[in-house]
């Protein structure tokens, strides 16, 4: 289940970028929006505003989609699509889809561990805690 | 002639389209392909089974054992199955000579090999058992808690 060496993940900015103003009014919304306005202060990038996202904050290519541990994650839906990573399985790491009941999904986390095929989200649905 | 279209034609019209191919679109994006002759189950020109006159596939076989999977000129799919055995090297020799080194598909050898011994080691029983997971946070004082009740 190891990934193949590659290089080191860096994430440039790992706060949300949050909505002009979305701190002072319940009514605006934190999912980012660009500020429109002629006399914007964020717009027109004074010092000590909030940061405006922009392509430079971008993922290296190499890393990009990649989990922590160097996987991309791949959905399946049965254990017919856990059989297509097996000459993946150092680069793609199975993803379960949300609508897999709890049997379907141990079948398909025991193919996983036959192949070697790494699998995000094993305790979904599985494990069950009182 | 196997085919009505030549491999090219072929592979135009499939490479959008067919059964074989899993799309996603998750992940960076990925096109796979389901075809039993597809080694790598990459959706490629190069890998494609369908598409090209020869091609490779190497398939589970029930028992533990592994199945050669290989075209003739009619298009018709030959079936050679490797029964388990302690040496899994003899079986990627067996495979090695029947095609690459006869100039099979020969460009194909490493995917062949590497398939086959993926296969072979997925029937092996792992190794290590599962590790159980520590409980952290409030679980762990929980836990803790117990235990020392449990002391007194």
């Amino acid at each position: 289940m190891t990934t193949v060496k590659h290089v080191p993940i860096v994430k440039k900015h790992r706060k949300r970028f949050n909505r002009h103003q979305s701190d002072r009014f319940k009514c605006v919304d934190a999912s980012w929006r660009k500020p429109k306005g002629i006399d914007n202060r964020v717009r027109r990038r004074f010092k000590g505003q909030a940061a405006m996202p922009k392509i430079g904050y971008g993922s290296n290519k190499k890393t990009r989609h990649m989990t922590p541990s160097g996987h991309k994650a791949f959905l399946v839906h049965n254990v017919n699509d856990v059989d297509l990573l097996l000459m993946h399985n150092h680069t793609f790491a199975a993803e379960i889809s949300h609508a897999v009941s709890s049997r379907k999904r141990i079948e398909i986390i025991a193919k996983a561990k036959a192949l070697g095929v790494k699998v995000t989200n094993p305790k979904g649905r599985v494990t069950t805690d009182v | 002639m196997s085919y009505p279209a030549s491999s090219d034609l072929l592979w135009e019209i499939t490479r959008s389209n067919s059964s074989f191919l899993v799309k996603r679109k998750t992940g960076g994006g990925i096109n796979l392909s389901r075809d039993p002759l597809n080694l790598r189950n990459i959706h490629s020109r190069k890998h494609s089974g369908t598409v090209n006159n020869q091609a490779i596939g190497i398939v589970p076989s029930g028992k533990g054992g592994i199945s050669l999977l290989t075209k003739k000129k009619t298009g018709a799919t030959v079936t050679q199955t490797y029964k388990p055995s302690k040496t899994s090297r003899k079986a990627y020799h067996q495979i090695a000579n029947s095609t690459t080194k006869k100039g099979y598909r020969a460009d194909l050898r490493e995917d062949a090999i590497a398939r086959a011994s993926a296969l072979i080691r997925s029937y092996r029983k792992p190794v290590k058992a599962t590790k159980e997971s520590k409980p952290r946070g409030s679980k762990a004082k929980a836990s803790a808690a117990s235990a020392a009740a449990a002391d007194l």
